[in-house]
C-alpha cells in the first residue's frame, strides 16, 4: 500500500573510481590543458589590450576623417522594395538562430563616407539623431559587434530624411555593403520619406528585401508584419522643457497648431474657429516676427503670438492633420503636452501601430468629416478623454521622447516577431506604469467550476507523531472526494514507519522523504499531485470532520483561485507602534487562513517554491514559522481576492493553542506572527492581504431543517 | 607497464604540441600587421565632433512641407476611412439590413437571418440600415448570386461568407467590405474587412459547446504535443522533442503516440498547426479542447484579428525553425501555460462557439469601427465575459463595469441604491423603507410605483433622499436602466420584502467582494425533470440553489443595461407576460455572463414563514410559468444557470461567543 519515494538520495558518483595510475594521468592531463588555457589567456589579452587602446586614438575619431568609398557609377543597384515581404518570406531567421535569452543580435556596419565617380558625397555622412539612434543600439543588449553572429544588420548609410540624398546613389552604396544579399536582414531607418512634388509615403531608395522603419507609412506602403512604422522625430523634444501636466479639462477644447495646413483644410479649421470661438483655436505662421526670435517656437492667431509647444498644454484635443508627408512631428509634441492627438490623415499608418493600442490615446477622423470633427469629440465621455490624457503622455515618454526610445521600441517589436513566444505583452506594450502597478492579473482567471469528479490530494506534513499522524490519515480517507493521500516526511534521522504499519485506507497513499526539516517542503510541486486540489493538513489536526472537509472541497472548487481554509486569523495596524500586527482573537473579520489545514490550486505550490518574491522561502525556513502567513500573502498578491474561511470556529489544535500552558509563550508566538507580517508586507512592498467579513458555510447551516436530508449535516460539532 | 609509458609518451607529445600551438598563435597574429579586429572597434564609436553633427531635419523643413491637395482616390483598394459612410449610422448606431437569400436557404442562413433580425442591430428596411450585409455569395456551382439593387458600388455593404468555397467575384466587389473564413494575408484589408473562424460544418447554431477545459492546468500526464494531420485528425506525441524533426511531422514510430479520427479533440498542452489553409479548422478544435495552437507561419489571417489579442492565447511562430520552437514549448514557464489555456477558453466561449456569437462578433467590430474613440476597449475584448456581453452603450470606462476592477485596481463604490418595487396592492412599504434607510451605506432609496392606485403623496422622512419613479406595470420595467440608478450597487426590493438593516448591511458587504455575482437571501433552485423531459425550477429548501429571488437582492446596475438591451426580444416580453419569471431570466443572465452560481446570504428564517417575500403568485412549489425555465433554456441554447452549495455567513455567525462580540447580532436572532 505505501511506496516510499526517496528525494534527494546521493547519486551516483560522477567520476567513476579508478586506479591511482589511471588518477596520476588524468590529473597531469587536466593541469597541461589548465596550463595552455592561461597561456592563451596570457597571450590573447595581454598584447591584444594594447593594441585596441592605440585604436581608441583620438585623431581618428572625427566625422570627417571616416575612410571615404568611391562608388564606380555603374555598380550594382538593388531592386525596388518588395511589397508581397512577410517575416517569413523575406526574413532569414535562420541567422537569429537559436538563443537562449530570446534576444537578436544586431550588427551596425562602420561609418563610411561615399562619394560618386567624380568625387561629390553621396549624402550628409551622418546626422545628430541618426548618430545618437546608432549609438543607442550599439549601448543595448541587440548590439554584436560580430557579423558572422549577427541576425539584424544596420547600415550607417543615414536615410532618416529622404530629401539630404542622393537616391541612385545611396542605393549603390547600400549594395555594396559586406552582407547585403539582397538586403536580407538589413534594417533602414527613415523619418521624411518621399520628396516633391508626390511625397511618396516610403523611402524611394531601392532597398530590395530590407525592413523599413519609416515614419509615415501609408497602408498601401506598409508590409504589414514585415516594416516597422516608427514615429517622425520631433527635435523640440530635446530642446524645450515642458513639464507634465495632469489630465483634465483645459482652456481650449480642439487646437490646431500646424503651420503647413493645405489651404482646403484651413478654411475648415477657421470655419470651426468661427463657429466655437470660445473653445476652438486655430493657430498659424507668424508673419512679423522681430529677427532673432526661433519662429518655430510661436505660432499666432491673428496678432496674438502664441509660444510653441507650451500652448498645447492648453488644449484637450490637438489636431495632427497630414502635410505633404503623412508622419508630423507635430504628433510628438501634442502627446509631451498631454493633448489628445485627433488624427487626420488617410491610411496613416500610426507609429507602432502594431503593438501600440492608439485607440487609447488618440482620435481618428477620416479627412473628409473634419468639418464634423468638434461633433465627434464632443461624443466623448469626459472620463475617457482624461484616460487618453494620460495615455498619449505615457506614449511620448515611452516611445517617442528620445531616438533611443525610438529605436529600442523598433527593435523589440522585431525581436518579438522572431521569438514570438517571448514577446511582449499588450499590457506591458500599452500600460502605463500607474496602472501596472495597481492592476492584478490573476493567474487562475477563468471562471471554471472544476468537476467534482477530480477530488483533492492531501498532503501532510509530519516530523514523527506517528500515532497522530495516523488518526489524521485515518480521518482523512473518510472524506469521499479524497484521491490521494501524501505524507511529507520531514524527519531525516528516523525512518518512517513500515509499509505494514500504516493505516489500510482506500486512495494511494505515498510517503516521501525529504532532504532537510525544512517547512517550505509542505509547499514543493511534488510530481505525485496529479490533482489540481491540494489539502494540507496538519498530522495533529484530528478534529475535523468528514463533512466539514467534503464540504471545504466543495467551497475550493466554487472558488479555485483562493485558499480556502478552517482556522482563520487577521492582520490589524497596530496605530500606536505603526505597524502590522498579529490577530487570533474572535474577530468579526479575517484575511488569512492557516494551511494547517486549506484547500488551494497546486499552482500556488510552483508559485512558493519558485517565484516567492525576496527572500521570504529561505527567511520562512530559517525561522521555522510563518510558512501559512507567507503563502496566504503570495496568493492574496497575484489573485488580488479575500481567502475564504469555512465553516464555525472550533478549538483548534494549533501553534498557538499547543503554546497555551504558558501564557508567555503563547505571547511569543504571537510576536513573532506579527513580526512575519511586518518582514512580508516589507519585501512585497505593499499589504496584499484582503480583509472579509464573511465565511463559508453549508447552505443549510443551523437553518431549521431536518439534521438527516442536509449534505453536511456534522459541521461546527466540538 | 608498457601501455602505462607508452600512454605517458603520448601525454607528452600532446601536452608539447598544444603549448606550442598555444604560443605560435599568438605570435602569429602578432606578426600579421593587418589586424582583423582593427576596422571593427567595440561598438559604435564616440566621435570628437559630435557637436558639429546636423540634425536630420533643418529647421524650417518639417513646417514647410509643401501643402499637398488630398491624394487622389486609390484604385482598387479600400479602407475604413474611405469607403464606408459612416454618417448614415449617426445617431440610431449600427443598423443592419440583411437581404434575403434568393433560391435555396440552408438552415444556418435562416438562422444568421433571423438573429440578426431579432438583434439590436436588426432593421428593416435598407433605407434606415447604415450596413447592409449580403449573405452567402457562396456558390457551389461556381455561380454567384445577381448583385442587390441598392448595390451602390458596394458601399456600405458587408458581403458574408461563412466558408472558403467564395464566389470569385470577390475583387469585383469594390467598396463592399468582405467577411470571410480565414482569408488570405495578402486578400485582407486590415480595418476594413473581417477575418473570420472557418466554422465546421457541422457548427451549432446558438448555445454551442463550452470549452474542454476541465482545469485551470494540464494534467500532469497529459502529452505536450498534438500535431494536426493533413486528413483531419490529431497525433499526440511525447514530451520528447526528437519525436518531432524539422517539417513540423513527428515519426511514426516514436514513442507513445496516438491518432485520432478527425471529430475527437486533442488532449495535449500545445497543438502545431501547420501554415496551410485547411488547417484553419484544426485551430478551432485545439481552441475548444484548450489546446494551446502554435501555429507555424500562418498564411491566413486570424479570426477576429482586428480585436483580438490572439498573443494571449495562441503562439504564432516560425515554421522554419521547429526545433526552437519546440525547446521553447518545452521550457514555456508553468504561468504562461496556465494563461495561455485559459485564455483559449475563454474566447472560444465567447466569440466562437457558435453561429451566432461569429455573427455578433463582426456586427460588434463592425459598431466599434462606427463609434470611433468610444468604442470597446481592448481590455474589454480580451477579458472575461468578451465584448459581446460588456456593452459600450453602457460605458467605455472599465472600471464601471463589475468584471475589471482587478485588471484595473479599482473597486465598486462603497453605496448603493435601494429599488422598491411596488406592485399591484400599493401599500407603500414603510418598515422596509425605514429598515433600508437605516443602512450606513444607502445612498438613495427609489420607489419604481408600478400599482393601478396613485401613490401617497407624503413618504416618511428618511435620512437619504427618496424619489418615487412612475413605473410602466411590466414587470420587465423592473430592470429596466432607469437614470436615477445612479450608483454601482443596486439593492432590488418588493414591497412586500421584509429585512433588518444588518442583513441589508452584511449582504452589501459581501457584494463589495463579489460585484459581478448576485447577492441575495432566498433561494430557488433548477433541476432536470426527467418525467417531464424538462427544466423544472424548485423554491422548495434544498442543500443547493442556483438562483436567488430579485424582490431582496444585490446586484450591478449594469445587469439592468444587459437585461434590456442584451436579452433577447422573446424573453423580455415573457418576462411581461409571467412575472414570476423576471428571476429565472435575470438570474440566467448573471449566471451566462459570470459562469458562476449567485451568492446566498443568511436570511432571518421567522419572517420566511411569515410572509413569504416573493414575486406575485406566491411561494408555490411549481411556479405557474413553469415553461419560463425551458424557454430560457431555448433562447440561450444551454442551461445557464449554476449551482452552488455554500452560503456566506458572517464570520462569527452563531458562534459559541459573547453576541456583543458580533457586528451583525440581529441575524443570530433564532
Amino acid at each position: 500500500m505505501c511506496a516510499s519515494v526517496k528525494y534527494n538520495i546521493r547519486g551516483p558518483a560522477l567520476i567513476p573510481r579508478m586506479k591511482t595510475k589511471h588518477r596520476i594521468y588524468y590529473i597531469t592531463l587536466f593541469s597541461v590543458v589548465l596550463l595552455g588555457l592561461i597561456a592563451t589567456g596570457v597571450f590573447q589579452f595581454w598584447p591584444h589590450s594594447i593594441e585596441s587602446s592605440s585604436d581608441w586614438n583620438v585623431e581618428k575619431r572625427s566625422v570627417r576623417d571616416v575612410p571615404v568609398v568611391r562608388l564606380p557609377a555603374g555598380s550594382p543597384l538593388p531592386e525596388r522594395g518588395d511589397l508581397s515581404c512577410r517575416m517569413h518570406t523575406c526574413f532569414d531567421v535562420y541567422r537569429c538562430g537559436f538563443n537562449p535569452k530570446n534576444k537578436i543580435k544586431v550588427y551596425i556596419y562602420s561609418l563610411k563616407k561615399y562619394v560618386d565617380d567624380s568625387g561629390v558625397p553621396v549624402s550628409n555622412t551622418i546626422s545628430r539623431e541618426y548618430n545618437d539612434l546608432l549609438t543607442a543600439i550599439s549601448d543595448s543588449d541587440y548590439y554584436t559587434d560580430d557579423i558572422s553572429r549577427a541576425c539584424l544588420f544596420v547600415p550607417s548609410i543615414d536615410v532618416l530624411n529622404q530629401n539630404t540624398l542622393r537616391i541612385k546613389e545611396t542605393a549603390q552604396a547600400l549594395a555594396q555593403l559586406s552582407r547585403w544579399d539582397r538586403g536580407t536582414n538589413h534594417l533602414l531607418f527613415n523619418m521624411l520619406p518621399g520628396g516633391p512634388p508626390d511625397y511618396n509615403t516610403a523611402l524611394d531608395v531601392p532597398r530590395d528585401r530590407a525592413l523599413l522603419a519609416g515614419g509615415g507609412f501609408s497602408t498601401w506602403t506598409y508590409r504589414q508584419g514585415y516594416d516597422v512604422s516608427i514615429p517622425v522625430y520631433s527635435p523640440l523634444s530635446a530642446e524645450v522643457d515642458l513639464p507634465e501636466k495632469g489630465p483634465g479639462p483645459r482652456r481650449y477644447f480642439l487646437l490646431s497648431s500646424q503651420m503647413a495646413v493645405h489651404p482646403e483644410y484651413r478654411e475648415d479649421l477657421e470655419a470651426l474657429q468661427a463657429k466655437h470661438a470660445e473653445s476652438v483655436l486655430v493657430l498659424d505662421k507668424c508673419t512679423n516676427l522681430s529677427e532673432g526670435v526661433p519662429w518655430v517656437r510661436r505660432r499666432c492667431r491673428e496678432h496674438q503670438v502664441y509660444e510653441y509647444p507650451q500652448v498645447l498644454q492648453e488644449a484637450t484635443f490637438c489636431v495632427v492633420l497630414r502635410g505633404a508627408r503623412l508622419g508630423q512631428a507635430a504628433l510628438s509634441d501634442v502627446l509631451r503636452a498631454g493633448c489628445v492627438p485627433v488624427i487626420i490623415a488617410d491610411s496613416y499608418v500610426l507609429p507602432f501601430s502594431e503593438v501600440l493600442d492608439w485607440k487609447r490615446a488618440s482620435v481618428v477622423v477620416p479627412e473628409e468629416k473634419l468639418s464634423d470633427v468638434y461633433g465627434i469629440l464632443q461624443g466623448i465621455p469626459r472620463r475617457q478623454i482624461e484616460e487618453m490624457q494620460r495615455q498619449a503622455r505615457w506614449f511620448w515618454e515611452a516611445y517617442f521622447q528620445s531616438i533611443k526610445a525610438i529605436a529600442l521600441a523598433t527593435l523589440q517589436i522585431i525581436n518579438d516577431r522572431i521569438y514570438p513566444y517571448a514577446a511582449l505583452s499588450y499590457e506591458e506594450w500599452n500600460d502605463p506604469p500607474t496602472v501596472k502597478w495597481s492592476s492584478v492579473s490573476n493567474p487562475l482567471f477563468l471562471p471554471l467550476i472544476p468537476p467534482q469528479s477530480q477530488g483533492f490530494t492531501a498532503i501532510v506534513l509530519t516530523y514523527d507523531r506517528v500515532e497522530s499522524l495516523f488518526r489524521v490519515i485515518t480521518e482523512v480517507s473518510k472524506v469521499p472526494s479524497l484521491s490521494k493521500l501524501l505524507v511529507v516526511w520531514n524527519n531525516q534521522n528516523k525512518n518512517p514507519p513500515e509499509d505494514s504499519l500504516w493505516p489500510k485506507i482506500r486512495v494511494p497513499l505515498k510517503v516521501v522523504r525529504t532532504a532537510e526539516n525544512k517547512l517550505s517542503n509542505r509547499f514543493f510541486p511534488y510530481d505525485e499531485i496529479e490533482t489540481e486540489a491540494v489539502l494540507a493538513i496538519d498530522d495533529d489536526i484530528i478534529m475535523l470532520t468528514s463533512d466539514e472537509l467534503q464540504f471545504g472541497y466543495e467551497v475550493w472548487r466554487e472558488f479555485p483561485d483562493r485558499l480556502v481554509g478552517y482556522p482563520g486569523r487577521l492582520h490589524l495596524w497596530d496605530h500606536e507602534m505603526s505597524k502590522w500586527k498579529y490577530e487570533s482573537e474572535w474577530t468579526n473579520e479575517v484575511s488569512m487562513v492557516l494551511t494547517g489545514a486549506a484547500f488551494y490550486h497546486k499552482y500556488f505550490n510552483y508559485l512558493y517554491t519558485y517565484k516567492m518574491p525576496g527572500d521570504i522561502k529561505n527567511w520562512v525556513d530559517a525561522h521555522m514559522n510563518c510558512e501559512d502567513i507567507a503563502m496566504n500573502f503570495l496568493v492574496a498578491n497575484v489573485t488580488g481576492k479575500a481567502v475564504i474561511k469555512v465553516t464555525p470556529r472550533k478549538k483548534f489544535k494549533c501553534p498557538e493553542c499547543t503554546a497555551i500552558d504558558g501564557l508567555s509563550l503563547d505571547q511569543t508566538h504571537m510576536v513573532e506572527r506579527s513580526e512575519c507580517i511586518n518582514k512580508f508586507a516589507s519585501v512585497f512592498g505593499t499589504m496584499p492581504l484582503k480583509v472579509v467579513e464573511h465565511r463559508a458555510d453549508p447552505v443549510l447551516y443551523k437553518d431549521d431543517f431536518p439534521e438527516k436530508l442536509k449534505s453536511f449535516p456534522n459541521i461546527g460539532s466540538l | 607497464m608498457q601501455s602505462w609509458r607508452r600512454k605517458s609518451l603520448w601525454l607528452a607529445l600532446s601536452a608539447s604540441w598544444l603549448l606550442v600551438l598555444l604560443r605560435v598563435f599568438p605570435l602569429l597574429r602578432l606578426a600579421v600587421p593587418a589586424r582583423p579586429r582593427a576596422g571593427a572597434p567595440q561598438g559604435w564609436p564616440h566621435w570628437l565632433d559630435i557637436e558639429l553633427l546636423q540634425s536630420f531635419s533643418q529647421p524650417g523643413e518639417l513646417p514647410e512641407d509643401d501643402p499637398q491637395p488630398p491624394p487622389a482616390p486609390r484604385g482598387g483598394s479600400c479602407d475604413w476611412g474611405a469607403c464606408f459612410d459612416v454618417s448614415k449610422c449617426r445617431g440610431g448606431g449600427l443598423k443592419v439590413f440583411a437581404y434575403p437569400v434568393a433560391g435555396p436557404i440552408s438552415d444556418t442562413q435562416r438562422g444568421i437571418l433571423a438573429s440578426i433580425e431579432s438583434s439590436r442591430f436588426g432593421s428593416v428596411s435598407p433605407e434606415e440600415a447604415c450596413l447592409l450585409l449580403l449573405l452567402s455569395l457562396e456558390a457551389p456551382a461556381g455561380e454567384c448570386s445577381p448583385l442587390p439593387q441598392q448595390w451602390n458600388g458596394g458601399r456600405n455593404h458587408l458581403v458574408l461568407g461563412l466558408h472558403p468555397n467564395f464566389c470569385p467575384q470577390t475583387f469585383q466587389l469594390g467598396q463592399a467590405m468582405v467577411a470571410k473564413a480565414s482569408p488570405t494575408v495578402d486578400t485582407f484589408r486590415p480595418g476594413f474587412d473581417v477575418a473570420l473562424p472557418l466554422l465546421p460544418e457541422a457548427h451549432p447554431w446558438r448555445g454551442g459547446a463550452p470549452g474542454q477545459l476541465g482545469q485551470h492546468s494540464p494534467h500532469p500526464g497529459v502529452p505536450l504535443l498534438a500535431l494536426a494531420e493533413e486528413r483531419g485528425g490529431w497525433r499526440t506525441a511525447g514530451t520528447e522533442s526528437s519525436a518531432c524533426p524539422r517539417d513540423g511531422h513527428c515519426e511514426q514510430d516514436h514513442g507513445p503516440e496516438q491518432t485520432h479520427p478527425g471529430a475527437t479533440l486533442p488532449n495535449a498542452t500545445f497543438c502545431l498547426i501547420p501554415a496551410h489553409q485547411p488547417d484553419a479548422l484544426h485551430f478551432l478544435q485545439a481552441l475548444q479542447a484548450g489546446c494551446i495552437p502554435v501555429l507555424l507561419s500562418p498564411r491566413w489571417e486570424l479570426p477576429f484579428s482586428e480585436v483580438i489579442d490572439w498573443t494571449k492565447a495562441a503562439i504564432v511562430a516560425d515554421e522554419r525553425l521547429p526545433f526552437q520552437v519546440l525547446a521553447a514549448l518545452q521550457k514555456m514557464p508553468p504561468t504562461r501555460v496556465l494563461a495561455l489555456r485559459q485564455q483559449t477558453q475563454f474566447l472560444w466561449d465567447a466569440y466562437f462557439s457558435s453561429v451566432e456569437k461569429v455573427i455578433h462578433t463582426t456586427l460588434e467590430i463592425i459598431q466599434d469601427r462606427i463609434f470611433g474613440a468610444p468604442a470597446h476597449p481592448s481590455l474589454l475584448w480580451n477579458n472575461p465575459p468578451g465584448a459581446l456581453l460588456a456593452l459600450p452603450t453602457f460605458s467605455t470606462s472599465p472600471s464601471d463595469f463589475p468584471f475589471y476592477h482587478l485588471q484595473r485596481g479599482s473597486r465598486p463604490a462603497s453605496r448603493f441604491s435601494a429599488l422598491i418595487w411596488v406592485g399591484a396592492p400599493g401599500q407603500p412599504p414603510l418598515k422596509l423603507i425605514q429598515a433600508v434607510a437605516g443602512s450606513q451605506h444607502c445612498a438613495q432609496i427609489l420607489v419604481l410605483w408600478s400599482s393601478e392606485k396613485p401613490p401617497p403623496s407624503r413618504w416618511p422622512k428618511t435620512a437619504v433622499p427618496l424619489t418615487v419613479l412612475a413605473g410602466q406595470r411590466k414587470a420587465s420595467d423592473r430592470f429596466f436602466p432607469h437614470r436615477a440608478l445612479s450608483t454601482d450597487a443596486i439593492l432590488s426590493l418588493d414591497a412586500q420584502s421584509s429585512l433588518t438593516t444588518s442583513e441589508v448591511d452584511f449582504a452589501f458587504v459581501v457584494w463589495q467582494s463579489f460585484p459581478e455575482r448576485m447577492v441575495g437571501f432566498l433561494t430557488w433552485s433548477h433541476f432536470w425533470d426527467e418525467a417531464r423531459g424538462g427544466w423544472g425550477h424548485t423554491a422548495e429548501k434544498a442543500n443547493e440553489f442556483s438562483m436567488v429571488l430579485t424582490s431582496a437582492a444585490f446586484y450591478h446596475r449594469y445587469y439592468h443595461t444587459l437585461f434590456t438591451h442584451s436579452l433577447p426580444k422573446a424573453l423580455r416580453t415573457l418576462a411581461d407576460e409571467a412575472p414570476s419569471c423576471v428571476d429565472v431570466l435575470m438570474n440566467s443572465l448573471v449566471a451566462a455572463v459570470t459562469k458562476l452560481p449567485p451568492i446566498k446570504v443568511p436570511y432571518g428564517k421567522q419572517r420566511l414563514e411569515a410572509s413569504p417575500p416573493l414575486a406575485p403568485g406566491g411561494p408555490d412549489p411549481q411556479p405557474p410559468a413553469q415553461d419560463c425555465i425551458n424557454q430560457m433554456a431555448a433562447e440561450f441554447g444551454y442551461m445557464p444557470l449554476v449551482s452552488s452549495r455554500l452560503r456566506l455567513d458572517p464570520v462569527l455567525f452563531k458562534d459559541p461567543v459573547s453576541v456583543l462580540r458580533k457586528k451583525y447580532r440581529s441575524l443570530e436572532k433564532p
